[in-house]
């Protein structure tokens, strides 16, 4: 039941207010969202198949200066695939194309056939049932699934239904100062044991001043120092889904030692509005000696610094893993069969062992087909960005994010609790145990 | 016709008159109903289908929801949503009381001082006025940059000058004034504009007979301008207090809330609860308290300046 | 103003002091702008500086054309001209007629339907938005002029701010034209509108730059990009890296500043009628 049954009503008012427009203009949706069903067969895989020439949109937030490889990967599509007719269109910021993606599903009737989402927003989009399952779809076609990593699988997944597939993923890494790493022989740590005597070496401390930061974390977005607390035990959601552990003794040492850090000046725990352009600027300048941050970023830094940059794992616990970011694809599912017929057939597409490797070569994210790492375009790939090597290595230790729905909500929250504690010199206990108070009411609400 | 009109002929006249009346008030009528019909549709139904809404559990992209009763009033006045409740409304309103001040005292300074009805002086204005028409993201990009706490040019000035840098908007208790200073910088020129324009509608008879009087201009001000652009003023207070209300761009752009929720004004607040907690729920309580609100100062300010605003007429 | 002092020499000094301060408020509030067209023409490497330099060490006028070639910002022209432009007509009409009837009309319930129009700015858009998308969809009118158009057709500030230019005419003007045998139009047209001028005027201004600047609703209703518009196109000049850092500030600033060009023009004209001094207002 939709709360928009009294609109009839109104509709007279609305259409005796503009019998007087004379302008109009422009197309309507072209999505084909009106048209006859696909009379269904016994054979699964025609079901999916696109059997009429269909115009279908692509709404994506791939900025224009990636344009050129948007244009080639549409028209190679395209020339495989005379009957479809794709429009990739930009839509703004992964926030504007939330807002725009829920508008329309509101309305029921101006969905794109297919569009990229950024990670977070998977479960909550699982959980309103705005995506298509598509495991009908992979095994209708003979979907090669088992070549994305389980993490990644898992991530796109809710409920155990896959309701969308990766595609331009990213994960935290280290950016170092390779030279300056080289020159005084500093050793990125792998445990987080080795952190302290790491925060020592690699910085500059003068009288109370920094000169010079071992590392920087950014703290506007949990997704960066998640990884260090989901190493060293702490689960952030409880099994019960209901309640945090967040002000436990294993997660008030991981916090501690970060207030620490920054406290003393070792490191800098960066938040607020601008703090990662800060963050960014203050590498490149060599006030940082390493900062933490996400692969797809790798590019930017290269090309900016003066110095050659390195990746490194994240020190981990007693599990090293990292866990995914970046975007996926997922079909709309209100859209009729055939709209999404097509949608999955470029959404497979777009997917595809030799598409893959496109969109890292050119845009900077990972490869997400374990199968790609073992081609020669990846040797390619390999021998103009060599720090990869360490993001092929550990491909199969990219973790899926926590899959809750309010868990946004439960980010915000831990966020500022930390920062707080952390930059203004509080107690972090009392800040945590408050946290956990508002963060329980948070989980247990849905 | 004849001199004395019979009682019969008198009653008919008063009916006339009355449906004359009633026809005239009708008609006057019809001179505000387009624009009511238009809030009724793209307003109040909207309005009307948040509360609705606020008594369910709707979290937007579903395609169902029930009904819950008064749970979100709860949340918002009883449960974890006071909280932040009494803080949102804290901020907005030193935000906007603020802002008021500003663009009023403000606007009539810049109108006295740039009155003056030179070339150099209307290309002054054009100038001062300019900031209204830089689109609010770009500028609120400018002003973000300007006040960045490490590499901003404000704090470059100030070190100058021998005063340390302030991190204005990565700091608990100067974000807000950071933000102030970009809205500011847009309104007062505006404000002033309003003024001027207002101000060319005052008679100069008055102006000359005061002057006859022997009146000062600063008693020229106080007994002649200001009470003669009080509509104008009030106009101003109102729509700058609602504006000023609203406010989102700004906060959006340049501390996105923060730091530690000291810049969640109402509205930022209330699209963060619909599109990044998917609580469409409680924004929809939220967003009809904050209506109230709204319409209780807004009718408080009217019923007040009814008695105060001069209409010369 | 009246210049009333006791003496000419007071009176000069006054004025010197007077310009002296206009001067020095005109180059505070300039400075941002100055700031956003100096850093249109940097490079990049220069916008990234620690500290920042006050005038560009090179000038760089590729932004510019870059700017313009990542969007097509002369379809954008046309559809913000075309989408303003119908916002202006519908807003001054439907605003002047309700002015006319919350300022002069008599009729019941006057007041408190004033409130009922006060109301309207009381709703921000962000959460009315859904809802009025929603009815643009049922309507097939998503990517249209209409959707551009229509919700943004009538404002309760134009109507606020005609309202008390309104009521600040003598009823003795229109009196004098009831007996005459003007009817209701007439006294709108004939006497009020032009007595308002400078409002009107103002009015006008206000709305084409809240039209042109435009960015939220537009942004929402527009999915295709032949119906977008310049403030929309100004943003997606954002070039950043996986949608984290924004990287061409410089760009930005570039299709920025071209984007308020037409409005300095347009005000710069606007002035000329706006502020024409005493004369105008006592019309005898």
């Amino acid at each position: 039941m939709k709360p928009t049954k009294l609109f009839s009503v109104f509709m007279m008012s609305v259409f005796m207010l503009t019998s007087v427009v004379a302008c109009s203009g422009g197309s309507t949706g072209t999505s084909g969202t009106k048209g006859p069903s696909a009379s269904p067969t016994e054979n699964s895989a025609e079901k999916y198949a696109v059997t009429k020439p269909i115009k279908i949109e692509w709404w994506h937030a791939i900025e224009s200066q990636y344009q050129p490889t948007v244009d080639k990967v549409v028209s190679d599509f395209k020339s495989k695939n005379p009957n479809i007719d794709v429009e990739a269109i930009y839509q703004g910021s992964y926030a504007d194309l939330n807002n725009k993606l829920v508008a329309a599903q509101a309305a029921g009737t101006t969905l794109p056939a297919l569009a990229i989402s950024n990670t977070p927003y998977v479960a909550q989009y699982g959980e309103a049932e705005l995506c298509e399952t598509l495991d009908p779809y992979i095994k209708a076609t003979g979907f090669d699934i088992k070549d994305f990593g389980a993490g990644l699988v898992k991530s796109s997944s809710y409920d155990e239904k896959l309701i969308a597939l990766p595609f331009q993923i990213s994960t935290q890494i280290m950016f170092y100062n390779k030279d300056m790493a080289d020159a005084e022989g500093i050793k990125i740590p792998t445990k987080w044991s080795e952190m302290d005597e790491f925060m020592k070496k690699a910085s500059k401390v003068n009288n109370g001043k920094t000169d010079r930061y071992a590392t920087v974390i950014p703290g506007w977005d949990q997704w960066y120092f998640e990884p260090f607390f989901l190493n060293n035990g702490v689960k952030i959601v409880n099994s019960d889904n209901k309640s945090t552990d967040l002000n436990s003794d294993k997660a008030l040492n991981i916090a501690n030692q970060i207030k620490k850090w920054h406290q003393e000046g070792t490191a800098f725990f960066a938040y607020g509005k601008d703090a990662s352009a800060n963050m960014r600027q203050s590498f490149l300048d060599g006030k940082a000696f390493s900062v933490i941050h996400t692969t797809s970023l790798y590019d930017m830094y290269a090309k900016s610094a003066k110095f050659k940059v390195g990746m490194a794992w994240l020190p981990g616990g007693d599990t090293n893993y990292s866990e995914i970011g970046g975007n996926v694809l997922l079909i709309p599912k209100k859209n009729s069969q055939e709209v999404k017929n097509a949608a999955w057939a470029f959404m497979s597409y777009l997917t595809s062992k030799d598409v893959n490797m496109v969109w890292a070569t050119d845009t900077g994210y990972m490869p997400t087909r374990n199968s790609v790492t073992k081609t020669d375009a990846a040797k390619e790939f390999l021998k103009t960005k060599p720090t990869f090597q360490v993001v092929f290595d550990n491909l199969d230790k990219i973790n899926p994010r926590i899959q809750h729905p309010a868990y946004s909500q439960l980010a915000k929250t831990w966020m500022e609790s930390l920062a707080k504690a952390t930059i203004e010199n509080q107690d972090m206990k009392a800040s945590m145990d408050n946290a956990k108070k508002l963060i329980d009411e948070i989980l247990a609400d849905k | 016709m004849e001199p004395v009109l019979e009682n019969e002929k008198k009653i008919e006249l008063k009916k006339s008159k009355i449906s004359n009346i009633k026809v005239e008030e009708f008609k006057d009528f019809l001179t505000v109903l387009p624009a009511l019909a238009f809030f009724g549709v793209f307003i109040y139904y909207p309005l009307a289908q948040l509360f609705n809404i606020s008594f369910t559990n709707w979290n937007l992209i579903k395609d169902s929801y029930k009904y819950v009763g008064l749970k979100n009033y709860q949340w918002l006045y009883n449960g974890s949503g006071k909280a932040e409740l009494i803080n949102s409304l804290r901020v907005t309103f030193i935000y906007t009381l603020s802002e008021v001040t500003i663009t009023l005292v403000g606007g009539m300074l810049l109108a006295l001082l740039f009155g003056k009805m030179t070339r150099k002086y209307a290309f002054m204005r054009s100038i001062v006025f300019m900031p209204k028409y830089v689109g609010m993201s770009t500028a609120a990009v400018v002003y973000a940059w300007i006040l960045n706490g490490k590499y901003g040019i404000l704090n470059y000035v100030l070190n100058i000058f021998g005063i340390p840098s302030v991190d204005w908007l990565t700091q608990q208790s100067t974000a807000l004034i950071g933000v102030l200073f970009l809205t500011s910088w847009r309104v007062v020129g505006y404000a002033m504009i309003i003024y001027l324009s207002a101000m060319q509608g005052i008679s100069r008879d008055y102006y000359e007979a005061a002057s006859l009087d022997g009146a000062t201009k600063v008693q020229e001000l106080r007994y002649i301008t200001i009470p003669l652009l009080s509509p104008t003023t009030l106009f101003l207070f109102v729509t700058t207090f609602i504006a000023s209300m609203k406010v989102f761009q700004s906060i959006d752009v340049m501390t996105g809330g923060g730091p530690y929720e000291s810049t969640n004004v109402m509205v930022y607040w209330i699209y963060n609860l619909a599109f990044v907690d998917f609580r469409v729920d409680r924004a929809a309580v939220t967003s009809i308290l904050f209506f109230i609100i709204l319409l209780v100062c807004t009718i408080l300010t009217m019923k007040v300046s009814d008695k105060s605003v001069n209409y010369d007429s | 103003m009246d210049n009333y002092a006791n003496s000419k020499g007071s009176r000069k000094a006054l004025s010197i002091f007077r310009d002296i301060i206009a001067i020095a408020v005109t180059l505070i509030m300039l400075f941002p702008i100055y700031w956003m067209i100096v850093s249109s023409f940097k490079t990049s490497d220069e916008l990234l500086q620690a500290v920042p330099t006050l005038w560009p060490k090179v000038f760089n006028w590729q932004n510019y054309p870059n700017a313009l070639k990542m969007a097509p910002f002369g379809k954008y022209f046309f559809n913000t001209i075309v989408m303003t432009a119908g916002i202006m007509v519908f807003q001054m009409l439907v605003g002047i007629l309700a002015a006319y009837g919350f300022s002069k009309g008599k009729f019941r319930f006057k007041n408190t339907l004033f409130i009922v129009v006060l109301g309207a700015l009381m709703v921000p858009i962000q959460v009315t938005f859904v809802p009025i998308y929603v009815m643009m969809a049922r309507l097939d009118w998503i990517n249209t002029f209409k959707a551009l158009i229509i919700p943004e057709a009538v404002s309760a500030y134009n109507i606020f701010m005609l309202r008390q230019a309104f009521m600040s005419v003598d009823n003795s003007y229109c009196e004098a034209a009831k007996v005459d045998g003007m009817g209701r139009l007439g006294i709108i047209f004939k006497i009020l509108t032009p007595m308002c001028k400078p409002t009107l005027i103002t009015m006008g201004l206000l709305t084409f730059i809240g039209g042109w600047n435009s960015y939220f609703w537009p942004k929402m209703v527009t999915s295709r990009p032949e119906m977008r518009t310049i403030a929309i196109g100004v943003y997606e000049l954002k070039r950043s890296f996986a949608g984290l850092e924004t990287m061409n500030t410089n760009e930005i600033m570039a299709g920025a500043f071209m984007a308020i060009l037409p409005i300095v023009v347009i005000f710069m004209m606007a002035q000329k009628y706006l502020l024409t001094g005493f004369s105008k207002a006592a019309m005898k």
